[in-house]
């Protein structure tokens, strides 16, 4: 079987190198995944998944200019197929000409290394299940539902100017539905967590938080229409608010026009500090090399609030003048010097659930619907719900505060908590 | 002409019978669902193009469900090869069996469940299309998004807008499915496309993104006029970098087909979809039978219901396509249901039961979610309201089934005082509520409508598939902010 997976992409690399292409890319990717569905505790269904695809980019050169275009080339595609799918990549290249760059070339000192790991699907699936299973639910707050995903992923990237890496690596994904209620009625909390394999503790810790938020969602008032107000975010949705600085120092996004920020630009707060990270503990994107095979590897993108460095694919890193960059998939967020104390004092709105909260990285515009928050007013907390809250996070930088502890989310590490000063908040 | 199907799918699909046939020596119920959707999309701009032989769409592969004990399970794999049958085979089972080992020692005990019917049928759909993307000229279309997009730059431009980009994007799907038993042979080609237009403009203080969208179960033929877009383009880019924030509360609002089609989809489209029901997680299953919005509400769902881009035959379980009357006169009638979720509520499918892709599990999804069109016409609407907004441009949504909270993120409103528009614009604008309060205050309806197909539903945050969703204009009450 191994001999015949090897045999489909030297095939491929045969006609790839004989296509008339000038420049070539192939990640050869194998997903084999288990998966399992309850509703309560009891099997929905179990499923199991063994998918393996050539992603084929081919370039052709001219003048000062390049093309190129991409496939998915079928694991099970004839030697023919092959050839028909690589001769029309090849044309469709010729036909959008773009400002010339160049493909990564293998890394100074060889290949980097990845790990060699088995990962057991079994053994990481079994720490799901039974992990789920002991989540401590009460008499009136438990789990509707939950499925559970768990992925060994292995790639092999090759290009014509000489790489060829490989990683394996876990990503793993558990969504639940946790449902409080109280005299006849009952709500719903919706998770979505992401993480190379279990974490037992960090998983039950999370689904415990969910558990304590549906209990109070059962007994909100509505939201009063604050005006702006000083709201807290101290969980999941955070995410979004510091998205908003990742992405605006994205290569493509300044290169398109839609991301203004240039190095040295004062745009975050100034004791903010964004790394593009390696490697975050358990993160489901522990890779060693990028999509286009550059090495991952640790970044200042904003230092105490300056712009310092963009990040993204080889294109638009090189249109920006970039000779050395990377795609990069882990982030951290640093420089709170308050304590997540002293943000929760005064008046304020802590909004820990929204029905889909959005930061947009173009606008800056964030919009959210309440479904639960604290609101903190003269000593006095009242669980509320409805109403939104909205603004604009280049307009409320002044007053954007953020902690020192930290909580990880997957493949972002953000301040736990963050204060923002005049949001608006309209009542339910 | 006609959208061919797939010679691969037909040259695996002896192979894939001896498949069933093996496994049925095992399990007492047998499908496959394989797949061989190709398509391209193109993207061009005036600072970068690109063209991809890929869409949300394009794939190769194949799902085996099996029922054994009360309980389903599936394995999707790529690379079937009908000269090593058993080989699947024993894979299949081989792997099923060690996860039951494993459910088994953790003590997991399964959701029963009955077995799916499998009544003798044959379908074979090849449904038209004007051209088929794999036969498209890609230089030729890239050379005509190219002039749009070079207008859209100078148009603007003419207009004293600062223009950043003129953004144009099509794609094109030819989808092939497969669905096999024992006693069932169903396959099915269609092609949908979907395109977008869009320029990104510079304002005072910030950049917006005023966009337009196409869609429909159509060749490439229906990128053949996207210039006709550049005008709405160069009106909304102008909208947007004059607009003001609205202040925060209750307005009489009309909502586009656009908004009416984003509140549909949010409103009674997931909360009716019936495999929340079998977990208990939708309000809907309270309500068939009772008054959900005004007299001036009806809706229909389903991929016969409306031509776009997920307008089918059969879904991802042979279930034959279907058009449900979810709300009847403000009546809750009825909801939409994958095959497994009929079986476990004991009703019929629906022909809503789809798959991200063939290695995605089947949850019961959107098709085409309409609302009915009315009796009045859009200026008689704004002139009824007094202060108000005319909503246009959807963003996103997002809905509370348990609860039947909707959120709804638009792009523009505009100012109505004393049954005119006045000119002013605000955005962007985040519409929030409680669904019955939203539909019990409809109360005008226009006589025309419009279908959207260009966007991707996700259930939850993940699962995405391609649905669309439309209606006419509506007059209601909405909290905006």
């Amino acid at each position: 079987m191994a001999e015949m997976k090897n045999a489909a992409l030297d095939t491929l690399l045969n006609v790839l190198k004989t296509s008339g292409a000038d420049a070539w890319e192939v990640t050869d990717k194998t997903e084999k995944g288990w998966e399992f569905y309850f509703i309560r505790h009891a099997l929905d269904q179990h499923r199991a998944k063994d998918i393996r695809s050539f992603g084929v980019k081919v370039y052709k050169k001219f003048d000062d200019c390049l093309g190129s275009a991409r496939a998915e080339v079928p694991a099970d595609a004839s030697e023919k197929e092959m050839r028909g799918i690589v001769e029309g990549l090849c044309k469709d290249a010729s036909y959008v000409r773009n400002p010339a760059y160049t493909l990564n070339k293998p890394a100074a000192g060889g290949a980097p290394a990845a790990e060699a790991e088995k990962i057991d699907l079994e053994a990481i699936s079994g720490d799901f299940i039974r992990t789920l299973a002991s989540v401590p639910e009460t008499a009136t707050e438990d789990l509707n539902s939950y499925e559970i995903f768990v992925s060994a992923v292995s790639r092999r990237f090759l290009n014509s100017e000489g790489i060829d890496v490989s990683d394996v690596y876990p990503s793993s994904m558990v969504e639940a539905v946790v449902n409080a209620r109280r005299d006849g009625h009952e709500i719903e909390l919706y998770r979505l967590f992401k993480s190379g394999t279990c974490s037992r503790e960090q998983l039950t810790q999370d689904l415990t938080e969910a558990l304590t938020y549906g209990r109070d969602k059962l007994v909100t008032s509505a939201t009063p229409n604050l005006g702006k107000a000083d709201v807290v975010f101290s969980t999941d949705p955070a995410r979004e608010l510091y998205n908003y600085f990742i992405d605006r120092l994205a290569a493509d996004m300044v290169f398109r026009g839609m991301s203004d920020w240039k190095i040295g630009d004062a745009v975050a707060p100034e004791n903010m500090t964004v790394e593009a990270v390696k490697t975050l503990p358990n993160s489901s994107k522990n890779t060693v090399w990028d999509a286009e095979g550059a090495p991952i590897r640790d970044l200042t993108l904003i230092d105490r609030g300056k712009a310092a460095a963009y990040w993204g694919s080889r294109q638009f890193s090189q249109y920006l003048g970039l000779e050395s960059s990377f795609a990069a998939s882990n982030f951290s967020v640093s420089g709170g010097t308050e304590s997540a104390a002293d943000l929760r004092t005064g008046d304020y709105l802590e909004v820990v659930e929204f029905s889909d909260f959005q930061t947009d990285a173009i606008t800056g515009d964030i919009a959210g619907e309440i479904r639960l928050g604290y609101l903190h007013q003269g000593g006095k907390v009242t669980p509320v719900s409805g109403g939104s809250v909205s603004g604009n996070v280049r307009e409320l930088l002044s007053g954007f505060r953020f902690s020192k502890e930290t909580r990880q989310y997957d493949s972002l590490l953000i301040p736990a908590v963050t204060r923002i000063q005049g949001v608006t908040v309209t009542g339910a | 002409m006609n959208a061919p199907f797939s010679s691969y799918l037909t040259g695996i699909a002896p192979g894939l019978k001896e498949l069933i046939g093996l496994l049925r020596k095992r399990y007492d119920y047998v499908s496959v669902l394989s797949t061989d959707s190709t398509g391209f999309s193109v993207s061009i701009s005036q600072r970068a193009k690109s063209v991809s032989r890929e869409t949300i769409a394009t794939e190769r592969g194949t799902v085996v469900r099996v029922y054994r004990n009360g309980l389903y399970a599936e394995a999707a794999f790529t690379g079937f090869d009908p000269a090593n049958v058993q080989e699947t085979c024993d894979k299949i089972t081989g792997e099923l069996d060690a996860q039951l080992r494993l459910l088994s020692a953790a003590g997991v005990k399964p959701y029963e469940t009955g077995i799916l019917p499998d009544e003798a049928r044959t379908v074979f759909a090849e449904m038209e299309t004007g051209r088929l993307p794999e036969e498209e000229d890609i230089s030729s279309l890239v050379d005509r998004l190219s002039a749009v997009s070079d207008k859209g730059m100078e148009q603007g431009q003419a207009e004293g807008l600062r223009l950043i980009d003129c953004m144009v994007r099509a794609s094109s799907t030819h989808v092939c499915k497969m669905f096999l038993t024992e006693n069932q042979d169903l396959r099915q080609s269609y092609v949908f496309s979907e395109g977008m237009c869009a320029g990104l403009v510079a304002g005072e203080e910030r950049t917006d993104f005023a966009y337009t969208s196409l869609s429909g179960r159509k060749g490439p033929e229906l990128f053949d006029n996207m210039e006709d877009r550049i005008p709405k383009i160069t009106k909304i880019a102008k909208d947007l970098v004059s607009a003001e924030r609205v202040e925060p509360g209750e307005y009489d609002v009309i909502t586009a087909p656009d908004v009416t089609g984003l509140i549909a989809h949010e409103a009674f489209g997931h909360g009716v979809e019936m495999d929340m029901f079998v977990k208990g997680r939708a309000l809907g299953a309270d309500y068939i039978g009772k008054r959900v919005g005004s007299d001036l509400v009806t809706m229909h769902e389903g991929a016969l219901c409306a031509v776009d881009v997920t307008s089918y035959a059969f879904d991802d379980e042979g279930t034959p396509a279907g058009d449900v009357t979810e709300i009847d006169k403000g009546i809750l009638r009825g909801g939409i249901c994958d095959a497994l979720s009929a079986l476990r509520l004991g009703v019929k499918p629906t022909g809503n039961g789809k798959r991200e892709k063939f290695s995605h599990k089947v949850y019961t999804r959107m098709t085409n979610t309409m609302f009915d069109s009315g009796t009045s016409t859009l200026d008689e609407m704004i002139a009824s309201i007094q202060k108000g907004y005319l909503l246009e441009g959807m963003q996103s949504g997002m809905e509370d089934p348990k609860h039947w909270g909707i959120q709804c993120i638009l792009d523009r409103g505009y100012e109505i005082i004393d049954g005119k528009l006045t000119g002013k614009v605000v955005s962007p604008l985040v519409m929030t509520g409680y669904v019955p309060d939203l539909l019990g205050s409809v109360s005008m309806v226009s006589t025309d409508r419009e279908v959207f197909g260009s966007g991707a539903c996700g259930k939850g945050h993940k699962e995405w598939v391609k649905v669309a969703d439309g209606g006419p204009y509506l007059k209601a009450k909405a909290r905006l902010g």
